[in-house]
């Protein structure tokens, strides 16, 4: 009787403990087949399981690793509001400086758990530019809230759209510097699907480099780039600051599209199974505080604050709050904004989300040869864990562990046969 | 006949040990020379030329010190080095992780410092992947003996630096100590020793400072004037 094909926590299958409340657990999941049908079981039941004695959180205190971004505000959240102690644990924020600090943290057990870019974990298991580790997404925590901009230079060429910057990259020969964050990121997969989709190939027609998103503003400022693709706030930022303007939002290359993921190493996800369950609903419960929009401001206040994101308020609160302006005069309210969890929706971790890196990664020649995809996303994304969290904070989980996307140049993304898709792109590497 | 044997084989025998030394020469050579030109990317320029003269008194050739924002595939390139040092905490390491991935001729081993300050920590780290995560050629054995130095020199210079601080806080404290027994000598007509005396056991009275005592003293004095 394996707990871990039961929807119950893997690791404690060796029932050392005899304890008669989860012995009855193992028994109905087992009777009733699936962790799904894990809902019907009464709430106070499976609370009262995981509350008891050896399902308590291994861990007392959990330092989390994050990046100042809008998107860290979950796990920020959860610990400044105390969603943390209600599950028995301490979330200790750890501002990091750069992404390779938090992978290497992560690796050498600095970090239990980081806010980190959904690309960087599917890097790291297939040892992308580095040493390979078995890696674990417990949850997205968010979708869209991300962007694309481009120099005001640009902007007095008229190069104000996709097209518009395909036909000056034609016509004025120069070297056209783009920048991202993290070579096997969200950001880079972003920037590289974007320019693809005007034809513009992103490793050999414009040249493609890395700077930290705090970073990214002042180094446009000073004429070393021509665009870049990043978090919140850094997008708004730049037209606060006047140095440029937003092409597109990530939102409109991928509606819902996901971001940042909370990520571990395999490791700590099966030696720490209770603490990792609850961090994840500590952070769900973030989660659901930040996405109540009468919440929003107060949450901008708390992230703005040096600790965290260190920018003015009003800089993060803006697009935080869906109110968007491009800089280039036109303003909206965009039903696509930053979500931290949409009941749910935002934050399962689906194997179709994960595999999408992977077909990315592939297509501009960051992985040589095809890996098993379905394979490395069953391995990576640890849903059985997240479900049994989300029941427990009553979000909903979804019946499919894949999900159809259309992206910005109408191909859709669902999961099916991840080699062809990755194999389908005209523009690549 | 057997002499001769001896006299023909002689020659084979010594061009075979020659050659064989030859190559010992190369491997050595090669060894040796494997990781010696070093490139530290750094903006903290005193703690960069600690590091330099370090690994130049340890015999390595220290082919170049760049601060972050000067870091470019050009810049690296130039440089031509076998290993590469940055601080740990520096956001620009996004930016050499690019460069080293997208450009494979300038895969490098990186060496992280400036997190872990012991080496058994280092060790540790480097175990776990870290400091060697391009070094597809270089396995960390050979990147310890620069590890070795560079951190020593980390945490020598941190030491010297906070002494530096101690000493020089020190003496900002003594001066306003004697500034404080000045103004008591000239104001109450106290000896030296007196005003000292009775500014160390108010200290202990009131469960302060000696230099807060001081500071007390200047501020009122310049209150009443």
């Amino acid at each position: 009787m394996d707990g871990s094909k039961n929807g119950i926590s893997g690791d404690q299958a060796a029932g050392v403990e005899q304890n008669t409340r989860r012995e009855f657990m193992k028994q109905a999941a087992v009777l009733l087949g699936t962790a799904g049908i894990m809902s019907m079981v009464p709430m106070g039941t499976r609370a009262a399981a995981w509350a008891g004695g050896s399902d308590a959180p291994e861990l007392k205190e959990v330092k989390v690793g994050f990046i100042p971004l809008t998107d860290c505000a979950s796990v920020v959240i959860a610990s400044v509001m105390k969603f943390d102690e209600k599950y028995g644990i301490k979330l200790v924020p750890s501002k990091e400086a750069s992404w390779a600090a938090v992978r290497d943290k992560l690796v050498n057990g600095e970090l239990h758990a980081a806010h980190v870019l959904y690309g960087l974990i599917y890097g790291v298991e297939l040892g992308i530019g580095g040493q390979q580790k078995d890696m674990s997404v417990l949850m997205t925590l968010n979708n869209n809230g991300q962007g694309i901009t481009l120099s005001n230079q640009l902007k007095d060429k008229g190069a104000t759209s996709g097209t518009a910057l395909k036909k000056l990259v034609d016509s004025e020969k120069r070297d056209y510097t783009f920048a991202q964050t993290f070579p096997t990121g969200t950001h880079a997969m972003w920037l590289y699907y974007w320019l693809a989709s005007y034809d513009i190939n992103p490793l050999s027609d414009v040249k493609t480099i890395t700077v930290p998103p705090p970073q990214m503003v002042a180094n446009m400022r000073v004429g070393n780039m021509d665009g870049f693709c990043v978090g919140e706030p850094w997008n708004n930022r730049a037209i606060y600051d006047k140095i440029g303007f937003t092409a597109t939002t990530t939102q409109d290359i991928w509606k819902d599209h996901p971001e940042k993921v909370l990520g571990s190493t395999a490791e700590f996800a099966q030696k720490y199974p209770n603490t990792a369950r609850a961090l994840i609903m500590a952070v769900l419960e973030a989660s659901k505080y930040i996405d109540d929009m009468s919440n929003r401001h107060k949450v901008a206040e708390i992230i703005a604050d040096k600790a965290y994101v260190n920018c003015p308020v009003d800089v993060i609160d803006q697009r935080f709050e869906g109110k968007y302006e491009d800089g280039l005069g036109k303003k909206w309210n965009d039903p696509n904004y930053m979500k931290f969890c949409n009941d749910g929706a935002v934050n399962f971790p689906y194997l179709s989300d994960g595999m999408w890196f992977l077909t990315q990664h592939k297509r501009w020649g960051l992985l040589k040869t095809d890996p098993d995809y379905l394979a490395v996303a069953r391995k990576i994304n640890q849903i059985e864990l997240y479900k049994q969290a989300a029941s427990e904070v009553k979000v909903s989980v979804p019946k499919d562990v894949m999900r159809t996307s259309k992206l910005m140049d109408g191909t859709v993304w669902d999961g099916k046969d991840p080699k062809k898709y990755a194999a389908s792109f005209k523009v690549r590497a | 006949m057997r002499q001769l044997l001896c006299f023909a084989q002689a020659p084979r025998l010594i061009a075979l040990i020659t050659v064989w030394l030859a190559y010992c020469c190369i491997v050595f050579k090669m060894r040796g020379a494997k990781l010696k030109r070093i490139l530290i990317i750094d903006d903290l320029r005193d703690r960069a030329a600690w590091l330099k003269a370090s690994l130049e008194l340890a015999d390595f050739d220290v082919v170049g010190v760049l601060a972050w924002e000067q870091v470019s595939e050009q810049s690296i390139q130039a440089a031509s080095a076998d290993v590469i040092i940055v601080d740990a905490n520096a956001p620009g390491r996004d930016t050499l992780e690019q460069i080293s991935l997208m450009s494979t001729t300038l895969e490098k081993p990186v060496v992280v410092l400036g997190a872990q300050k012991d080496q058994r920590s280092i060790e540790a780290a480097m175990r776990a992947g870290v400091s060697a995560y391009v070094a597809h050629t270089v396995q960390g054995e050979d990147l310890r003996g620069i590890i070795q130095v560079a951190a020593a020199r980390f945490s020598e210079y941190k030491r010297l630096r906070d002494e530096l601080k101690e000493a020089k806080d020190q003496l900002v404290e003594r001066k306003l100590v004697d500034q404080a027994k000045g103004i008591l000598i000239a104001d109450h007509g106290y000896s030296e020793a007196d005003a000292y005396k009775r500014m160390r056991s108010m200290a202990m009275s009131k469960g302060k400072r000696l230099v807060e005592i001081a500071e007390a003293i200047i501020l009122a004095k310049e209150l009443s004037a």
